[in-house]
């Protein structure tokens, strides 16, 4: 029985602290299953919807980068309800094509439309226009090689109006022709991504000009020797913490509200934001020199003023410089996203593509994204090596 | 001309690093403070420019007290007061001249500062001050690239360019071999010789204290133990301020 000398191995049971595990336990299961419960997680929608995204993923594989330009060919014919007495005819033609229909008017259950001399090989809709206006397409074929086409199909039933009147039957035929060319969504891109990029470098440069003087005023180890200082010094810290900790993308909101939409109100934010950050790790920075020098220009009689022009700014500019551009990096990023907003830049234009669902055009848009944070990540860390 | 008064000082951890320190200094003496680690040395030279704050007391300097100066009035003190640390405490990203520049900033508006605008007259003075410490060939490096004991000789003309009347030194060659601690040790020398500068130094190492001092401090938990020539210090003297179990070493 030697099991009394010396303490044991095991841990001594103590029934509070088992009580206490429990229920941190028990919170744990019951918070996150609240959670999963708000935030509405449904792993099936997630497999389901995989169908769903994929014309958007293909769309956005095939950015319209290039373009031919549009030509469109349309052919209408009237189609009274019911025939007119001695009605004759009235076959359409363009440049050498001809469309007809048979029967030309009249109650018909069934309807054939045919094109001669078209254009070959090229899709052609139909559609069918009712009286008050409104249209719908009824069929569609592709011309053959000789640019002939013969369609017969049901004529469709107005949802609106009465039967009679005035009817039409049109063919169009659509399609690109001509050298590629860059296209116009590809020119609005590179126009606003250059905006976004001049963006970011405002704000970027009003943060560094404002963060720069009152860094120092936030920073312990050159304000806290004196009473006002100290006070100054938590002072500009609140104020750096509050300003800090709204995002950009709200400063956009309200300055969208304040100064309108446009690159203006984006500059605004990403300034507010920057001024804040930029501020916080500058005054790190100025806290984390090597005090030696302020001690001995302080020992030589230099008022405050030297000692931070003399003993601080050198040993502070390195860092300075990595911050900044670190900054930057991240204005490039958020000057993407300020336009969703309203913001301006290219997130403007991507948001309305967007909602427009011209997912090929939105594709041009974060393609420009994707290359331009890239490019710009890469200088960045290019100038931070040199640099420093 | 100096008095230093029942000098005491607590730092805000309630560490109490000078007990009712008094003495005076005479013009021209080459004082040296001597001491175990965490004796108080390093404060004691702090509190006589008001580096450090002392707690209570009083140093006085050629009958102004200087913990009651204003500030301006502090600065025009420190001023005539140079200094010279064991890290040397240059600005190392800035050229040696600069630094040796910077000695002169107690006499210089500060708006003339913020341009980092120097005189002719000054830029001669730094010149020549590198070339009393050996060194005016390296004025245009930057300061982290010379060896240790060319950093220590930088801040020795930086001090210089005060005009000094007294040299506080903090253990000036601690961080150096003794070779060149010797080197180090002539220049400070010298200016106390040749220049009659009043020298307060505070050494690690009892043999060079000997070697060069007029005079020796030495201090013991705040406490002055000792405060006499150097050839007074005897074994005996030595354990009460070293402490019983050390032996006494010699660096040449
Ligand atoms: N800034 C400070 N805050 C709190 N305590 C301090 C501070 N500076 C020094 N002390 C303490 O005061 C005492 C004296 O320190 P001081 O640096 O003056 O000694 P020293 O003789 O210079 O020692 P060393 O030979 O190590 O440089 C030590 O106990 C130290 O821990
Ligand atoms: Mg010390």
């Amino acid at each position: 029985m030697n099991n009394q000398s010396g303490p044991s191995i095991q841990r001594p049971f103590s029934p509070v602290r088992f009580v206490r595990n429990l229920a941190v336990a028990i919170l744990a299961v019951v918070v996150y299953v609240y959670g999963w419960q708000v935030t509405e997680i449904n792993l099936q929608t997630l497999v389901q919807g995989v169908g769903d995204i994929r014309p958007l993923v293909e769309d956005l594989l095939n950015p319209q980068v290039f373009e031919r330009d549009k030509q469109v060919v349309r052919l209408r014919v009237p189609f009274p309800i019911p025939c007119p007495p001695d009605y004759v005819p009235q076959p359409a033609t363009y440049k050498g094509a001809r469309m007809d229909i048979e029967p030309a008017c009249g109650e018909a259950e069934e309807v054939v439309v045919t094109l001669r001399n078209g254009r070959p090989n090229t899709l052609a809709r139909v559609r069918w226009g009712f009286p008050i206006g409104t249209d719908q397409i009824v069929t569609q074929a592709a011309t053959d090689d000789q640019g002939n086409l013969r369609v017969r199909f049901q004529r469709p039933e107005p949802a609106l109006g009465g039967l009679e009147g005035e009817h039409r039957v049109e063919i169009t035929m659509e399609w690109e022709e001509g050298p590629l060319r860059i296209s116009d969504t590809l020119k609005t891109v590179v126009d606003k991504m250059v905006e976004t990029v001049f963006l970011a470098l405002m704000a970027t440069t009003f943060g560094v000009i404002f963060a720069l003087p009152v860094s120092f005023l936030g920073a312990r180890n050159l304000m806290t020797t004196t009473l006002w200082g100290t006070v100054t010094y938590y002072l500009v810290r609140l104020v750096f913490n509050i300003l800090r900790s709204v995002e950009t993308l709200i400063w956009a909101v309200i300055f969208v509200v304040w100064v309108g939409i446009g690159p203006f109100a984006g500059v605004m934010a990403l300034t507010v934001h920057s001024i804040a950050a930029l501020a916080k790790l500058y005054s790190e920075a100025i806290e984390s020199i090597d005090p030696g020098p302020i001690e001995a220009i302080t020992a030589t009689g230099a008022s405050r003023l030297q000692t931070v022009i003399y003993a601080v700014i050198p040993q502070v500019i390195p860092p300075f410089i990595a911050f900044t551009i670190y900054r930057w990096d991240i204005n490039v990023r958020m000057s993407t996203v300020v336009g969703l907003v309203g913001g301006g830049g290219i997130g403007y234009i991507l948001i309305q593509y967007i909602n427009l669902l011209q997912y090929r055009q939105a594709a041009v848009a974060m393609w420009a994204i994707v290359i331009v944070v890239s490019a710009m990540d890469y200088l960045s860390g290019y100038i931070r090596e040199r640099v420093v | 001309m100096l008095e230093v008064r029942q000098l005491n000082k607590i730092y805000p951890g309630g560490i109490h690093a000078l007990k009712d320190v008094t003495f005076t200094v005479e013009e021209g003496e080459f004082l040296v403070l001597i001491g175990l680690s965490g004796s108080g040395k390093s404060t004691l030279l702090r509190c006589i420019n008001r580096l450090v704050e002392p707690t209570s007391g009083q140093v006085i300097w050629n009958g102004v007290d200087i913990t009651a100066a204003s500030p301006a009035e502090l600065r025009h003190i420190r001023r005539q007061i140079g200094m010279i640390f064991q890290q040397f405490n240059l600005v190392k990203r800035l050229p040696v001249i600069t630094n040796v520049l910077t000695g002169r900033l107690g006499y210089v508006s500060p708006w003339r500062s913020l341009f980092n605008y120097w005189t002719p007259e000054e830029r001669r003075m730094a010149m020549q001050n590198l070339e009393r410490v050996g060194i005016a060939d390296q004025a245009w490096k930057r300061a982290d690239e010379l060896s240790g004991g060319q950093q220590q000789r930088v801040a020795i003309a930086r001090a210089l360019m005060q005009n000094p009347k007294l040299i506080l030194a903090d253990e000036p060659v601690a961080s150096l071999d003794p070779a060149t601690s010797h080197s180090v040790m002539k220049y400070i020398l010298e200016l106390n010789r040749r220049d009659g500068i009043t020298v307060i130094c505070s050494l690690h190492f009892l043999s060079l204290a000997r070697q060069y001092g007029t005079r020796i401090i030495a201090l013991r938990d705040g406490h002055i133990v000792f405060d006499g020539k150097p050839e007074e210090i005897d074994d005996r003297r030595f354990k009460e301020i070293y402490g019983e179990d050390a032996v006494e070493v010699e660096i040449r």
